[in-house]
């Protein structure tokens, strides 16, 4: 009999139905589009700050100052200071190893070109490597994402291949007037330049060969000076900032287990023992910053359009019932109880509602997926929890919307009602 | 008369309006809100990239070893911010550190990203120095350092991740003269580093390479594109939300509208019965509409810059001098679309005034 009367009111004025159904369609739309792009912004935005280039660099435990300007060392190296190059892919090894996109070890060395000294530094290019059960990359393609070049890359793809190619930064180029498919002397071999490369900074005045090349000319085999890492991180907070060495064990597991730059940093330096890894203050924490602030703006835009998509929702469903005190009144005088009548309006309101959820949501879902589209032109990465969980909203919105108008009416003499009054 | 029966209407059904109002006022509320937020947000966040530092950089190019100092006067007159920094090697205590000299005044905007224990810049006399330097030398806060040819008091240690890190940096003269660099109208500089606004980045730079033919006038790419890039983005996504919820709080809105007619069939159906023309009855209509349209549009609109501003506020706080991301120029738009909307439904639904056949509907059909 309940569930009879029911379906017969959805039955019996579909038009009016499937208007309320709509409506209550669109603002759960509108609460959905907004979560799901709300959701991911950060990590796409995150990804997109990455082309700022490394936010970690890794050196050597140094027992000597670095004495360098614009990459020519003013001292000796020391031989002692080192990372060995078969180690550095153990950085993708670490707890947070998907949040690392890219790193790139180099060696340094100077040569005297055109009468001047020019810093060479022996890189990976882009280079595979098998790590946990993978192919993964790394090289400085995969850290420098806005670098131009003008000619070719380095195709280092193997790293037997010992062919004599370099890249020129663009500055160092235009002083000695190469261009790709030129050959440079350096340490007494023949070069060809494959490309150049323009970045705008210190890159601009150096030569990059490939890192096997540099180590056999200046005789320091599997020795690297610097890994430059590039590394997808949480903005810092209060919590990050605090000492690490001062945390209670339930502190330091919540921050190992959290992807700030500082552990990070550290977890590196666990696998890598000879090393420091230290943040790219100027990177990492900017990138915080801007990723901060598009966070929390998405977040207070999403709050105001999620109040407002409720607050639609809810004015819908009060209208309905406003528009049904009637037959409200009918089934009171009729003998039915009040219990009875919010039984049966909240079950019809909360089926509306979770219809119109579904749709709505479905609809919005698609929406965002297009917004994500559109501008970061990859789908996506929207938690499967939503859609349910902005159903449940809808239902719970509706009913609430239907609350208030529905007591104001079971609390009124069904002889007013029928005769029209307040 | 006319009006009289316009506002009884809306007195009578009040209860039944203050939900239509509410509705339109919310929509209008959201989009005064997003429409203000997102004419505004280039502008923020183009400030919030500030803090990457120089987007150009000028350096020597051909044989030369600086550049002039004049460059950083003329990056100015561009608009721009600029500093001059030097790069010598100096000695302490026998060893060979690396000497910076910058003019701390101007650098000051383009090191934000330096994190500093003590004073952020340094008179003659003094100093700041790197992280390492101070580890590798164990330096303290206000000890003298002894930088040979140039000693001076330590007012602050730098550690900032990069070349820093390893160096002393001096005041720009103490440095200049440290590395015998000509004075005066010939002075110099290893390298000036440009904050150019980054909309006019471009022409910035073509102006500055025109004007200094011996220097290198080098664009950051890494820097200047991220940030065209995000802020393309971010516009892009606003834009399309925005656009999205309005189009869906419009639809929402002018099916409320249409109801409000369709559910006074039995009035029309009466006022028909006693001679009223179609076209009055639809006026009626419409003004009532109208009414509630204007005043939820000026509502809807003082909501949504409230909301504009606690935006602005919460997130971009350093902004607030230079008024919190409040759009006055979104009323008139608004008011359109909200009367356009309720317009547009109201006459779509009174299209039915016509057809209604008062014996039909006022036997109850």
């Amino acid at each position: 009999m309940f569930l009879r009367f029911v379906s017969q009111s959805i039955r019996r004025s579909p038009r009016r139905k499937a208007m309320t159904v709509a409506a209550v369609a669109m603002g759960t739309a509108v609460a959905t589009a907004m979560l799901g792009v709300m959701l991911d912004i950060g990590d796409r935005v995150n990804r997109e700050l990455r082309s700022l280039g490394a936010n970690l660099m890794v050196t050597p435990k140094a027992r000597s100052l670095p004495v360098e300007i614009g990459g020519i060392s003013y001292r000796p190296v020391s031989s002692q200071d080192y990372i060995p190059e078969d180690q550095v892919q153990k950085i993708k090894s670490t707890f947070w190893q998907l949040n690392i996109t890219g790193f790139a070890p180099s060696l340094n060395a100077v040569d005297s070109l055109g009468g001047r000294n020019v810093p060479v530094e022996g890189v990976w290019f882009r280079r595979r490597f098998r790590g946990d059960g993978s192919m993964l990359e790394a090289g400085l393609r995969t850290v420098n994402g806005a670098w131009k070049v003008d000619g070719k890359w380095v195709e280092d793809w193997d790293r037997n291949d010992v062919a004599l190619d370099a890249m020129v930064g663009g500055a160092l180029a235009r002083r000695l007037g190469v261009k790709p498919g030129d050959t440079l002397q350096l340490f007494g071999q023949r070069f060809t330049v494959t490309g150049i490369i323009s970045t705008g900074g210190e890159e601009e005045d150096r030569i990059f060969v490939r890192l096997e090349v540099l180590q056999r000319l200046v005789n320091r085999r599997n020795q690297v000076d610097a890994v430059q890492v590039g590394a997808l991180t949480k903005p810092e907070d209060e919590f990050a900032r605090k000492d690490p060495a001062k945390m209670t064990p339930k502190e330091y597991d919540r921050w190992y287990c959290t992807p700030y730059i500082s552990s990070i940093a550290h977890q590196i330096e666990e696998v890598l023992p000879m090393a420091v890894a230290r943040p790219i203050w100027r990177i990492a924490d900017n990138e915080g910053k801007v990723l901060g602030k598009i966070r929390g703006l998405m977040m207070l835009i999403t709050l105001a359009a999620l109040a407002s998509a409720g607050l639609t929702v809810w004015s819908v469903m009060a209208t309905t019932v406003l528009e049904r005190r009637g037959e409200i009144a009918i089934m009171q005088a009729t003998g039915a109880g009040n219990g009875l009548v919010a039984a049966l309006f909240s079950t019809e309101v909360a089926l509306e509602g979770a219809a119109g959820g579904l749709i709505g949501s479905w609809v919005g879902l698609l929406l965002a997926e297009w917004v994500g589209r559109a501008v970061f032109q990859t789908s996506l990465d929207i938690p499967a929890m939503l859609g349910p969980v902005v159903v449940g909203a809808a239902v719970l919105a509706a009913v609430a919307g239907a609350a208030q108008p529905l007591r104001r009416a079971l609390l009124l003499e069904p002889a007013v009602a029928l005769r029209g009054g307040e | 008369m006319f009006w009289n029966f316009v506002l009884r209407a809306v007195h009578f059904r009040r209860r039944r309006l203050a939900l239509a109002f509410a509705a339109l006022a919310v929509s209008a509320t959201l989009a005064t809100a997003l429409f203000s937020v997102y004419s505004d947000i280039e502008r923020k966040m183009r400030v919030q990239f500030r803090g990457f530092g120089a987007n150009i950089v000028i350096a020597p190019s051909g044989g030369e070893q600086t550049v002039p100092l004049a460059a950083v006067a003329l990056a100015e007159q561009q608009g721009a911010v600029a500093a001059p920094f030097i790069y010598t090697v100096g000695r302490v205590e026998g060893e060979p550190v690396v000497v910076a000299g910058t003019d701390f005044r101007r650098a000051g905007p383009l090191t934000n990203y330096w994190r500093v224990e003590g004073a952020r810049s340094a008179a003659p006399g003094e100093c700041l120095v790197g992280s390492n330097v101070a580890a590798h030398f164990r330096l303290k806060l206000a000890q003298k350092l002894e930088l040979e040819g140039a000693p001076c008091t330590i007012r602050g240690i730098v550690s900032s991740g990069g070349a820093e890190d390893a160096q002393v940096i001096l005041p720009f003269d103490t440095a200049a003269q440290l590395a015998g660099l000509p004075e005066g109208n010939k002075a110099a500089a290893s390298l000036v580093q440009v904050r150019a606004d980054g909309q006019r980045l471009a022409s910035v730079q073509a102006a500055l390479a025109k004007q200094l033919p011996g220097a290198d006038v080098r664009l950051l790419h890494a820097v200047a594109e991220t940030e065209a890039n995000v802020v393309l983005k971010l516009r892009s996504t606003l834009f399309l939300l925005t656009a999205l919820i309005l189009a869906i709080t419009t639809l929402c809105v002018s099916s409320n509208f249409s109801a409000l007619v369709l559910e006074r069939s039995k009035e029309i159906g009466i006022l028909k019965a006693i001679g009223a023309a179609e076209r009055k009855i639809a006026a009626l209509f419409l003004s009532e509409s109208l009414i509630l349209g204007v005043a939820s549009a000026a509502a809807g609109y003082g909501v949504g810059l409230l909301v504009a501003w606690w935006i602005g506020r919460q997130i971009f706080p350093e902004s607030a001098a230079a008024g919190v991301g409040v759009n006055y120029g979104v009323f008139l738009p608004v008011t359109a679309v909200t009367l356009a909307m309720a317009t547009a439904a109201t006459l779509a639904a009174a299209a039915r005034i016509w057809r209604i056949k008062p014996a039909v509907i006022l036997r109850g059909e």
